[in-house]
Protein backbone atom coordinates (compact mmCIF):
# COMPACT_ATOMS: atom_id res chain seq x y z
CA UNK A 1 0.00 0.00 0.00
CA UNK A 2 1.69 3.69 -0.85
CA UNK A 3 2.14 6.36 1.29
CA UNK A 4 0.37 9.61 0.88
CA UNK A 5 3.24 11.84 1.61
CA UNK A 6 4.52 12.38 -2.13
CA UNK A 7 2.38 15.42 -3.27
CA UNK A 8 2.48 13.73 -6.94
CA UNK A 9 0.74 10.72 -5.65
CA UNK A 10 -1.68 12.35 -3.62
CA UNK A 11 -2.49 14.50 -6.93
CA UNK A 12 -3.14 10.83 -8.40
CA UNK A 13 -5.01 9.45 -5.69
CA UNK A 14 -7.76 11.81 -5.66
CA UNK A 15 -8.01 12.09 -9.28
CA UNK A 16 -8.33 8.37 -9.22
CA UNK A 17 -11.49 8.31 -6.73
CA UNK A 18 -13.26 10.34 -9.13
CA UNK A 19 -12.12 8.77 -12.27
CA UNK A 20 -13.10 5.77 -10.61
CA UNK A 21 -16.79 6.79 -9.54
CA UNK A 22 -17.06 8.34 -12.99
CA UNK A 23 -16.02 5.02 -15.26
CA UNK A 24 -18.75 3.53 -12.78
CA UNK A 25 -21.15 5.65 -14.07
CA UNK A 26 -20.36 4.83 -17.61
CA UNK A 27 -20.80 1.33 -16.71
CA UNK A 28 -24.43 1.96 -14.88
CA UNK A 29 -25.55 3.59 -18.44
CA UNK A 30 -23.18 1.45 -21.11
CA UNK A 31 -26.84 1.29 -23.20
CA UNK A 32 -26.02 4.76 -24.47
CA UNK A 33 -23.05 3.05 -26.35
CA UNK A 34 -25.35 0.05 -27.80
CA UNK A 35 -27.00 0.46 -31.51
CA UNK A 36 -30.10 1.92 -30.71
CA UNK A 37 -28.11 4.30 -28.01
CA UNK A 38 -27.29 7.81 -28.08
CA UNK A 39 -23.41 7.43 -29.11
CA UNK A 40 -24.31 3.80 -30.91
CA UNK A 41 -20.84 3.46 -32.94
CA UNK A 42 -23.36 3.07 -36.38
CA UNK A 43 -23.73 6.54 -35.55
CA UNK A 44 -20.36 7.88 -34.34
CA UNK A 45 -17.95 6.56 -37.00
CA UNK A 46 -19.78 9.10 -39.38
CA UNK A 47 -17.85 11.84 -37.64
CA UNK A 48 -14.44 10.28 -38.62
CA UNK A 49 -15.52 9.29 -42.00
CA UNK A 50 -14.07 12.22 -43.49
CA UNK A 51 -11.01 12.90 -41.53
CA UNK A 52 -7.91 11.02 -42.57
CA UNK A 53 -7.36 9.36 -39.29
CA UNK A 54 -9.95 6.41 -39.84
CA UNK A 55 -7.07 4.12 -41.36
CA UNK A 56 -4.98 4.95 -38.53
CA UNK A 57 -7.47 4.66 -35.83
CA UNK A 58 -9.03 1.55 -37.41
CA UNK A 59 -7.67 -0.79 -34.62
CA UNK A 60 -9.54 1.20 -31.96
CA UNK A 61 -12.95 0.58 -33.62
CA UNK A 62 -13.68 -2.69 -32.87
CA UNK A 63 -13.35 -1.55 -29.07
CA UNK A 64 -16.17 0.86 -29.67
CA UNK A 65 -19.59 -1.85 -29.15
CA UNK A 66 -21.34 -1.74 -26.13
CA UNK A 67 -19.34 -4.85 -24.99
CA UNK A 68 -16.11 -3.67 -25.58
CA UNK A 69 -16.46 -0.26 -24.23
CA UNK A 70 -17.72 -2.47 -20.94
CA UNK A 71 -14.34 -4.47 -21.08
CA UNK A 72 -12.73 -1.28 -21.33
CA UNK A 73 -14.44 0.30 -18.12
CA UNK A 74 -13.91 -2.28 -16.25
CA UNK A 75 -10.16 -3.02 -17.46
CA UNK A 76 -10.34 0.72 -16.23
CA UNK A 77 -11.73 -0.03 -12.84
CA UNK A 78 -8.84 -2.64 -12.23
CA UNK A 79 -6.01 0.01 -12.96
CA UNK A 80 -7.56 2.48 -10.89
CA UNK A 81 -7.73 0.25 -7.68
CA UNK A 82 -3.91 -1.42 -8.62
CA UNK A 83 -2.91 2.13 -8.13
CA UNK A 84 -3.39 2.47 -4.85
CA UNK A 85 -1.59 -0.52 -4.33
CA UNK A 86 1.57 0.37 -7.02
CA UNK A 87 3.15 3.74 -6.22
CA UNK A 88 3.52 6.21 -9.47
CA UNK A 89 7.32 5.87 -8.99
CA UNK A 90 7.52 2.46 -9.35
CA UNK A 91 7.52 0.53 -13.05
CA UNK A 92 4.33 -1.15 -12.40
CA UNK A 93 2.48 1.91 -11.42
CA UNK A 94 4.07 3.43 -14.48
CA UNK A 95 2.52 0.60 -16.27
CA UNK A 96 -1.00 0.81 -14.91
CA UNK A 97 -1.39 4.63 -15.18
CA UNK A 98 -0.14 4.42 -18.76
CA UNK A 99 -2.86 1.42 -19.54
CA UNK A 100 -5.32 4.65 -18.11
CA UNK A 101 -3.87 7.22 -20.14
CA UNK A 102 -4.59 4.87 -23.16
CA UNK A 103 -7.71 3.94 -22.31
CA UNK A 104 -9.10 7.64 -21.35
CA UNK A 105 -7.52 8.35 -24.36
CA UNK A 106 -9.56 5.58 -26.25
CA UNK A 107 -12.79 6.28 -25.21
CA UNK A 108 -12.94 9.97 -25.66
CA UNK A 109 -12.99 9.05 -29.53
CA UNK A 110 -16.59 7.81 -29.02
CA UNK A 111 -17.61 10.41 -26.05
CA UNK A 112 -17.03 13.50 -27.83
CA UNK A 113 -21.16 14.72 -26.86
CA UNK A 114 -21.22 13.88 -23.13
CA UNK A 115 -17.73 14.49 -22.02
CA UNK A 116 -17.24 17.95 -19.84
CA UNK A 117 -14.33 20.11 -18.79
CA UNK A 118 -13.31 17.45 -15.65
CA UNK A 119 -13.20 14.96 -17.65
CA UNK A 120 -10.15 16.90 -20.38
CA UNK A 121 -8.90 17.72 -16.97
CA UNK A 122 -8.40 14.42 -15.55
CA UNK A 123 -7.04 13.75 -19.15
CA UNK A 124 -4.73 16.10 -18.60
CA UNK A 125 -3.68 15.24 -15.36
CA UNK A 126 -3.26 11.55 -16.37
CA UNK A 127 -0.87 12.47 -19.26
CA UNK A 128 1.16 14.83 -17.45
CA UNK A 129 1.83 12.34 -15.08
CA UNK A 130 2.54 9.29 -17.40
CA UNK A 131 5.35 11.95 -19.18
CA UNK A 132 6.96 13.09 -16.37
CA UNK A 133 7.20 9.96 -14.73
CA UNK A 134 8.48 7.28 -17.49
CA UNK A 135 10.95 5.06 -15.64
CA UNK A 136 14.70 5.62 -16.32
CA UNK A 137 14.30 9.02 -18.25
CA UNK A 138 12.22 10.90 -16.23
CA UNK A 139 14.03 13.03 -13.18
CA UNK A 140 12.72 14.13 -9.79
CA UNK A 141 12.83 17.88 -11.78
CA UNK A 142 10.25 16.56 -14.51
CA UNK A 143 8.04 15.86 -11.86
CA UNK A 144 8.32 18.97 -10.44
CA UNK A 145 7.28 20.17 -13.81
CA UNK A 146 4.86 18.23 -14.37
CA UNK A 147 3.10 19.91 -10.79
CA UNK A 148 3.67 22.90 -12.39
CA UNK A 149 1.95 22.49 -15.42
CA UNK A 150 -0.59 20.78 -13.82
CA UNK A 151 -1.15 23.84 -11.16
CA UNK A 152 -1.07 26.28 -13.71
CA UNK A 153 -3.41 24.20 -16.22
CA UNK A 154 -5.93 25.04 -12.84
CA UNK A 155 -5.05 28.50 -12.37
CA UNK A 156 -5.79 29.27 -16.33
CA UNK A 157 -9.40 27.20 -16.25
CA UNK A 158 -10.51 29.06 -13.08
CA UNK A 159 -9.11 32.54 -14.18
CA UNK A 160 -10.63 32.29 -17.80
CA UNK A 161 -13.89 31.24 -16.42
CA UNK A 162 -13.73 34.18 -14.15
CA UNK A 163 -13.13 36.42 -17.13
CA UNK A 164 -15.34 35.18 -19.60
CA UNK A 165 -18.25 35.57 -16.91
CA UNK A 166 -17.32 39.07 -15.95
CA UNK A 167 -17.39 39.82 -19.68
CA UNK A 168 -21.00 38.30 -19.47
CA UNK A 169 -23.67 41.24 -19.16
CA UNK A 170 -26.06 38.56 -17.66
CA UNK A 171 -23.37 37.50 -15.24
CA UNK A 172 -22.56 41.08 -14.00
CA UNK A 173 -26.60 42.09 -13.97
CA UNK A 174 -26.69 38.83 -11.79
CA UNK A 175 -29.19 37.31 -12.70
CA UNK A 176 -26.80 33.94 -13.93
CA UNK A 177 -27.02 31.87 -11.20
CA UNK A 178 -31.00 32.74 -10.60
CA UNK A 179 -31.19 31.52 -14.57
CA UNK A 180 -29.21 28.48 -14.01
CA UNK A 181 -30.29 27.10 -11.18
CA UNK A 182 -34.19 27.18 -12.16
CA UNK A 183 -33.07 24.71 -14.98
CA UNK A 184 -34.04 20.81 -14.40
CA UNK A 185 -30.84 20.12 -16.09
CA UNK A 186 -28.03 22.28 -14.16
CA UNK A 187 -30.29 23.40 -11.30
CA UNK A 188 -33.05 22.12 -8.07
CA UNK A 189 -36.14 23.34 -7.19
CA UNK A 190 -35.29 24.00 -3.62
CA UNK A 191 -32.41 26.22 -5.15
CA UNK A 192 -34.51 28.78 -7.07
CA UNK A 193 -37.20 28.73 -4.36
CA UNK A 194 -34.30 29.73 -1.92
CA UNK A 195 -32.98 32.22 -4.99
CA UNK A 196 -36.34 33.76 -5.25
CA UNK A 197 -36.66 34.06 -1.29
CA UNK A 198 -33.68 35.64 -1.06
CA UNK A 199 -32.93 37.50 -3.94
CA UNK A 200 -29.69 39.37 -2.67
CA UNK A 201 -28.37 36.00 -2.58
CA UNK A 202 -27.97 36.42 -6.82
CA UNK A 203 -25.89 38.91 -6.14
CA UNK A 204 -23.38 37.78 -3.95
CA UNK A 205 -23.44 34.63 -5.62
CA UNK A 206 -22.79 35.98 -9.14
CA UNK A 207 -20.03 38.24 -7.86
CA UNK A 208 -18.40 35.94 -5.57
CA UNK A 209 -17.69 33.37 -8.72
CA UNK A 210 -16.72 36.03 -10.74
CA UNK A 211 -14.21 37.65 -8.31
CA UNK A 212 -12.78 34.42 -6.71
CA UNK A 213 -12.63 32.92 -10.04
CA UNK A 214 -10.79 35.93 -12.14
CA UNK A 215 -8.39 36.16 -8.97
CA UNK A 216 -7.89 32.50 -8.05
CA UNK A 217 -3.91 32.28 -9.54
CA UNK A 218 -2.96 34.99 -6.43
CA UNK A 219 -3.15 31.38 -4.49
CA UNK A 220 0.50 30.62 -6.32
CA UNK A 221 1.98 34.23 -5.01
CA UNK A 222 0.07 34.72 -1.92
CA UNK A 223 1.85 33.71 1.77
CA UNK A 224 0.33 30.21 2.17
CA UNK A 225 -2.38 31.45 4.74
CA UNK A 226 -3.83 33.44 2.44
CA UNK A 227 -3.54 31.29 -0.59
CA UNK A 228 -5.88 28.90 1.75
CA UNK A 229 -8.21 30.80 1.10
CA UNK A 230 -8.87 30.59 -2.47
CA UNK A 231 -8.57 26.96 -1.96
CA UNK A 232 -10.87 26.66 0.80
CA UNK A 233 -13.56 28.55 -1.43
CA UNK A 234 -12.88 26.21 -3.95
CA UNK A 235 -13.68 23.15 -1.86
CA UNK A 236 -16.79 24.91 -0.96
CA UNK A 237 -17.31 26.13 -4.65
CA UNK A 238 -17.23 22.56 -6.03
CA UNK A 239 -19.13 21.02 -3.20
CA UNK A 240 -21.92 23.17 -4.02
CA UNK A 241 -22.08 22.79 -7.51
CA UNK A 242 -21.91 18.93 -6.61
CA UNK A 243 -24.83 19.09 -4.71
CA UNK A 244 -26.86 21.39 -6.55
CA UNK A 245 -25.88 21.07 -10.17
CA UNK A 246 -24.91 17.36 -9.61
CA UNK A 247 -21.18 18.13 -11.08
CA UNK A 248 -19.93 15.20 -9.13
CA UNK A 249 -16.78 14.74 -11.25
CA UNK A 250 -16.08 18.37 -11.37
CA UNK A 251 -15.17 18.13 -8.04
CA UNK A 252 -12.55 15.05 -7.63
CA UNK A 253 -11.16 16.63 -11.29
CA UNK A 254 -10.26 19.95 -9.34
CA UNK A 255 -9.58 18.74 -5.90
CA UNK A 256 -7.16 16.76 -7.25
CA UNK A 257 -4.89 19.84 -8.85
CA UNK A 258 -4.83 21.46 -5.44
CA UNK A 259 -1.91 19.62 -4.05
CA UNK A 260 0.25 21.06 -6.87
CA UNK A 261 -1.02 24.73 -6.02
CA UNK A 262 0.75 23.41 -2.36
CA UNK A 263 3.54 22.66 -4.10
CA UNK A 264 4.19 25.59 -6.70
CA UNK A 265 3.03 27.81 -3.81
CA UNK A 266 5.49 26.45 -1.80
CA UNK A 267 8.54 26.58 -4.77
CA UNK A 268 7.64 30.09 -5.64
CA UNK A 269 10.58 32.25 -4.61
CA UNK A 270 9.00 35.42 -3.49
CA UNK A 271 5.17 35.94 -2.20
CA UNK A 272 3.01 39.00 -2.59
CA UNK A 273 3.89 40.56 1.01
CA UNK B 1 27.38 10.27 -18.74
CA UNK B 2 25.02 8.37 -21.78
CA UNK B 3 22.19 8.18 -19.24
CA UNK B 4 22.40 11.66 -18.28
CA UNK B 5 22.34 13.41 -21.55
CA UNK B 6 19.08 10.50 -22.59
CA UNK B 7 17.89 12.21 -19.11
CA UNK B 8 17.90 15.71 -20.18
CA UNK B 9 17.00 15.41 -23.72
CA UNK B 10 13.73 13.75 -22.36
CA UNK B 11 13.18 16.64 -19.82
CA UNK B 12 13.68 18.92 -22.41
CA UNK B 13 10.86 17.19 -25.10
CA UNK B 14 8.54 16.67 -22.56
CA UNK B 15 8.45 20.59 -21.09
CA UNK B 16 8.32 21.88 -24.37
CA UNK B 17 5.81 19.23 -25.20
CA UNK B 18 3.62 20.48 -21.70
CA UNK B 19 4.83 24.40 -22.82
CA UNK B 20 2.82 23.95 -26.30
CA UNK B 21 0.14 22.43 -24.79
CA UNK B 22 -0.38 25.04 -22.50
CA UNK B 23 -0.19 27.65 -25.53
CA UNK B 24 -2.55 25.95 -27.42
CA UNK B 25 -5.00 26.06 -24.32
CA UNK B 26 -4.52 30.05 -23.73
CA UNK B 27 -4.93 30.31 -27.60
CA UNK B 28 -8.57 27.67 -27.41
CA UNK B 29 -9.85 30.29 -24.90
CA UNK B 30 -10.69 32.70 -27.70
CA UNK B 31 -13.11 30.50 -29.37
CA UNK B 32 -14.92 32.69 -32.11
CA UNK B 33 -11.15 32.96 -33.59
CA UNK B 34 -9.90 31.00 -36.73
CA UNK B 35 -7.35 29.86 -35.14
CA UNK B 36 -9.16 27.94 -31.77
CA UNK B 37 -11.72 26.70 -34.38
CA UNK B 38 -8.72 25.43 -36.50
CA UNK B 39 -7.22 24.01 -33.31
CA UNK B 40 -10.63 21.93 -32.24
CA UNK B 41 -11.16 21.16 -35.84
CA UNK B 42 -7.45 20.15 -36.99
CA UNK B 43 -5.42 19.53 -33.93
CA UNK B 44 -7.43 18.17 -31.01
CA UNK B 45 -8.72 14.47 -31.76
CA UNK B 46 -8.52 13.82 -28.35
CA UNK B 47 -10.45 16.76 -26.71
CA UNK B 48 -6.94 17.50 -24.88
CA UNK B 49 -7.57 20.97 -25.38
CA UNK B 50 -10.11 22.14 -23.00
CA UNK B 51 -12.18 25.43 -23.35
CA UNK B 52 -12.82 26.70 -19.55
CA UNK B 53 -15.27 28.75 -19.91
CA UNK B 54 -17.85 27.26 -17.93
CA UNK B 55 -20.93 28.67 -18.06
CA UNK B 56 -19.99 31.73 -19.57
CA UNK B 57 -20.58 34.25 -21.59
CA UNK B 58 -23.86 33.09 -21.87
CA UNK B 59 -25.27 30.58 -18.65
CA UNK B 60 -27.68 28.20 -19.87
CA UNK B 61 -30.68 29.00 -18.75
CA UNK B 62 -33.68 26.90 -20.66
CA UNK B 63 -33.87 23.35 -20.53
CA UNK B 64 -34.35 21.89 -23.91
CA UNK B 65 -37.17 18.97 -24.48
CA UNK B 66 -37.18 16.72 -28.01
CA UNK B 67 -40.12 15.46 -29.03
CA UNK B 68 -41.33 13.24 -32.16
CA UNK B 69 -44.54 12.42 -33.46
CA UNK B 70 -45.72 9.63 -36.17
CA UNK B 71 -47.18 10.24 -39.53
CA UNK B 72 -49.76 7.10 -39.33
CA UNK B 73 -51.54 8.26 -43.12
CA UNK B 74 -51.44 11.38 -44.78
CA UNK B 75 -53.99 13.23 -43.06
CA UNK B 76 -53.63 11.54 -39.13
CA UNK B 77 -50.06 11.98 -36.70
CA UNK B 78 -49.74 10.42 -33.73
CA UNK B 79 -49.86 12.81 -30.19
CA UNK B 80 -46.19 14.10 -29.93
CA UNK B 81 -44.51 11.71 -27.42
CA UNK B 82 -41.61 13.96 -25.50
CA UNK B 83 -38.01 11.87 -24.62
CA UNK B 84 -37.22 11.97 -21.17
CA UNK B 85 -33.96 14.31 -21.03
CA UNK B 86 -34.23 16.73 -18.32
CA UNK B 87 -34.78 14.38 -15.23
CA UNK B 88 -34.80 15.50 -11.58
CA UNK B 89 -31.53 14.30 -9.52
CA UNK B 90 -31.69 12.41 -6.54
CA UNK B 91 -30.42 13.59 -3.34
CA UNK B 92 -26.85 11.16 -4.03
CA UNK B 93 -26.62 12.48 -7.22
CA UNK B 94 -23.44 15.17 -5.50
CA UNK B 95 -21.79 11.77 -5.28
CA UNK B 96 -23.49 9.25 -7.62
CA UNK B 97 -24.74 10.71 -10.65
CA UNK B 98 -24.81 8.32 -13.99
CA UNK B 99 -27.91 10.32 -14.93
CA UNK B 100 -26.11 13.42 -15.78
CA UNK B 101 -24.39 11.67 -19.06
CA UNK B 102 -27.76 11.12 -20.97
CA UNK B 103 -28.81 14.72 -20.24
CA UNK B 104 -25.05 16.15 -20.86
CA UNK B 105 -24.93 14.39 -24.32
CA UNK B 106 -28.28 15.91 -25.59
CA UNK B 107 -27.49 18.84 -24.22
CA UNK B 108 -24.47 19.01 -26.10
CA UNK B 109 -25.98 17.87 -29.42
CA UNK B 110 -28.94 20.48 -29.24
CA UNK B 111 -26.32 22.77 -28.42
CA UNK B 112 -24.53 22.08 -31.38
CA UNK B 113 -27.24 22.09 -33.75
CA UNK B 114 -28.73 25.44 -32.44
CA UNK B 115 -25.61 26.67 -33.03
CA UNK B 116 -25.24 25.69 -36.44
CA UNK B 117 -28.75 26.48 -37.31
CA UNK B 118 -27.73 30.46 -37.90
CA UNK B 119 -24.84 29.16 -40.24
CA UNK B 120 -26.84 27.00 -42.46
CA UNK B 121 -29.24 29.67 -42.71
CA UNK B 122 -27.21 31.84 -44.09
CA UNK B 123 -25.42 29.84 -46.31
CA UNK B 124 -28.19 28.31 -47.82
CA UNK B 125 -31.29 30.45 -46.74
CA UNK B 126 -33.15 27.62 -45.44
CA UNK B 127 -32.12 24.86 -42.72
CA UNK B 128 -31.96 21.62 -45.44
CA UNK B 129 -29.16 20.43 -45.46
CA UNK B 130 -29.03 20.62 -41.84
CA UNK B 131 -30.04 17.08 -41.98
CA UNK B 132 -26.37 16.19 -43.01
CA UNK B 133 -24.84 17.36 -39.63
CA UNK B 134 -23.28 14.92 -36.84
CA UNK B 135 -26.34 16.72 -34.58
CA UNK B 136 -28.60 16.38 -36.59
CA UNK B 137 -28.35 12.58 -37.20
CA UNK B 138 -28.05 11.77 -33.72
CA UNK B 139 -30.81 13.02 -32.86
CA UNK B 140 -33.06 11.45 -35.70
CA UNK B 141 -31.13 8.15 -34.62
CA UNK B 142 -31.92 8.06 -30.97
CA UNK B 143 -35.90 9.45 -31.49
CA UNK B 144 -36.10 6.36 -34.49
CA UNK B 145 -35.40 4.26 -32.09
CA UNK B 146 -38.37 5.17 -29.24
CA UNK B 147 -41.55 2.57 -30.00
CA UNK B 148 -43.27 2.35 -33.29
CA UNK B 149 -47.03 1.95 -34.02
CA UNK B 150 -46.34 0.45 -37.37
CA UNK B 151 -43.27 -1.29 -38.81
CA UNK B 152 -42.56 1.41 -41.37
CA UNK B 153 -43.45 4.98 -40.14
CA UNK B 154 -42.64 8.39 -41.06
CA UNK B 155 -41.43 10.13 -37.56
CA UNK B 156 -40.95 13.78 -37.04
CA UNK B 157 -38.94 15.52 -34.32
CA UNK B 158 -39.42 18.86 -32.54
CA UNK B 159 -36.60 20.80 -30.76
CA UNK B 160 -38.35 23.19 -27.84
CA UNK B 161 -36.92 24.81 -24.69
CA UNK B 162 -38.38 26.06 -21.60
CA UNK B 163 -37.08 28.35 -18.78
CA UNK B 164 -37.38 25.46 -16.27
CA UNK B 165 -39.11 25.92 -12.39
CA UNK B 166 -39.10 29.55 -13.14
CA UNK B 167 -41.82 29.22 -16.27
CA UNK B 168 -41.43 32.76 -16.67
CA UNK B 169 -41.35 32.24 -20.84
CA UNK B 170 -43.57 29.53 -22.65
CA UNK B 171 -42.17 27.00 -24.30
CA UNK B 172 -40.60 28.00 -27.85
CA UNK B 173 -39.82 25.96 -30.71
CA UNK B 174 -36.23 25.57 -31.91
CA UNK B 175 -36.70 23.49 -34.68
CA UNK B 176 -39.28 20.96 -36.31
CA UNK B 177 -37.83 18.58 -38.53
CA UNK B 178 -39.57 17.22 -41.81
CA UNK B 179 -40.54 13.60 -41.83
CA UNK B 180 -38.00 10.29 -41.86
CA UNK B 181 -38.75 6.88 -42.70
CA UNK B 182 -37.90 4.83 -40.31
Amino acid sequence: MIVLTNITQLVLMILSVGLFVSTLEYIKKIQIFAPNGLLSWNVMQLNWGQRNQKTLLKPFFKLFSQSGLSTLFVIRCLLLVGLVFFPLQSVFGWVLISLLAVSLLTSSLITRYGSDGSDQMSMLIVITLVLCHLPGLASPRLADIGLWFIGLQACLSYSVAGIAKLASAEWRASTAIRDVFSTKTYGSKKATLFLQKYPAANGFLCWNVMIMETLFPLCLFLPWPYAMIFLIWGFTFHFFTALIMGLNSFFWAFMATYPALYFINHQMPWHLF
Amino acid sequence: MAKLNSTVIYEFIVTVFLACWFLLTILNQFKDTKLAEFIRVKIDVFALIPLWTFFAPRPGKTDYHLLYRDKITEEQYSEWCEMDITEERTFWSWFWNPEKRDKKILSDVVQSLVSCIPDYRKATGNTNLLMFSMPYIIVLHAVSQCKKQSPNVYRQFMLAETSGYQETNPPALILLSVFHQI
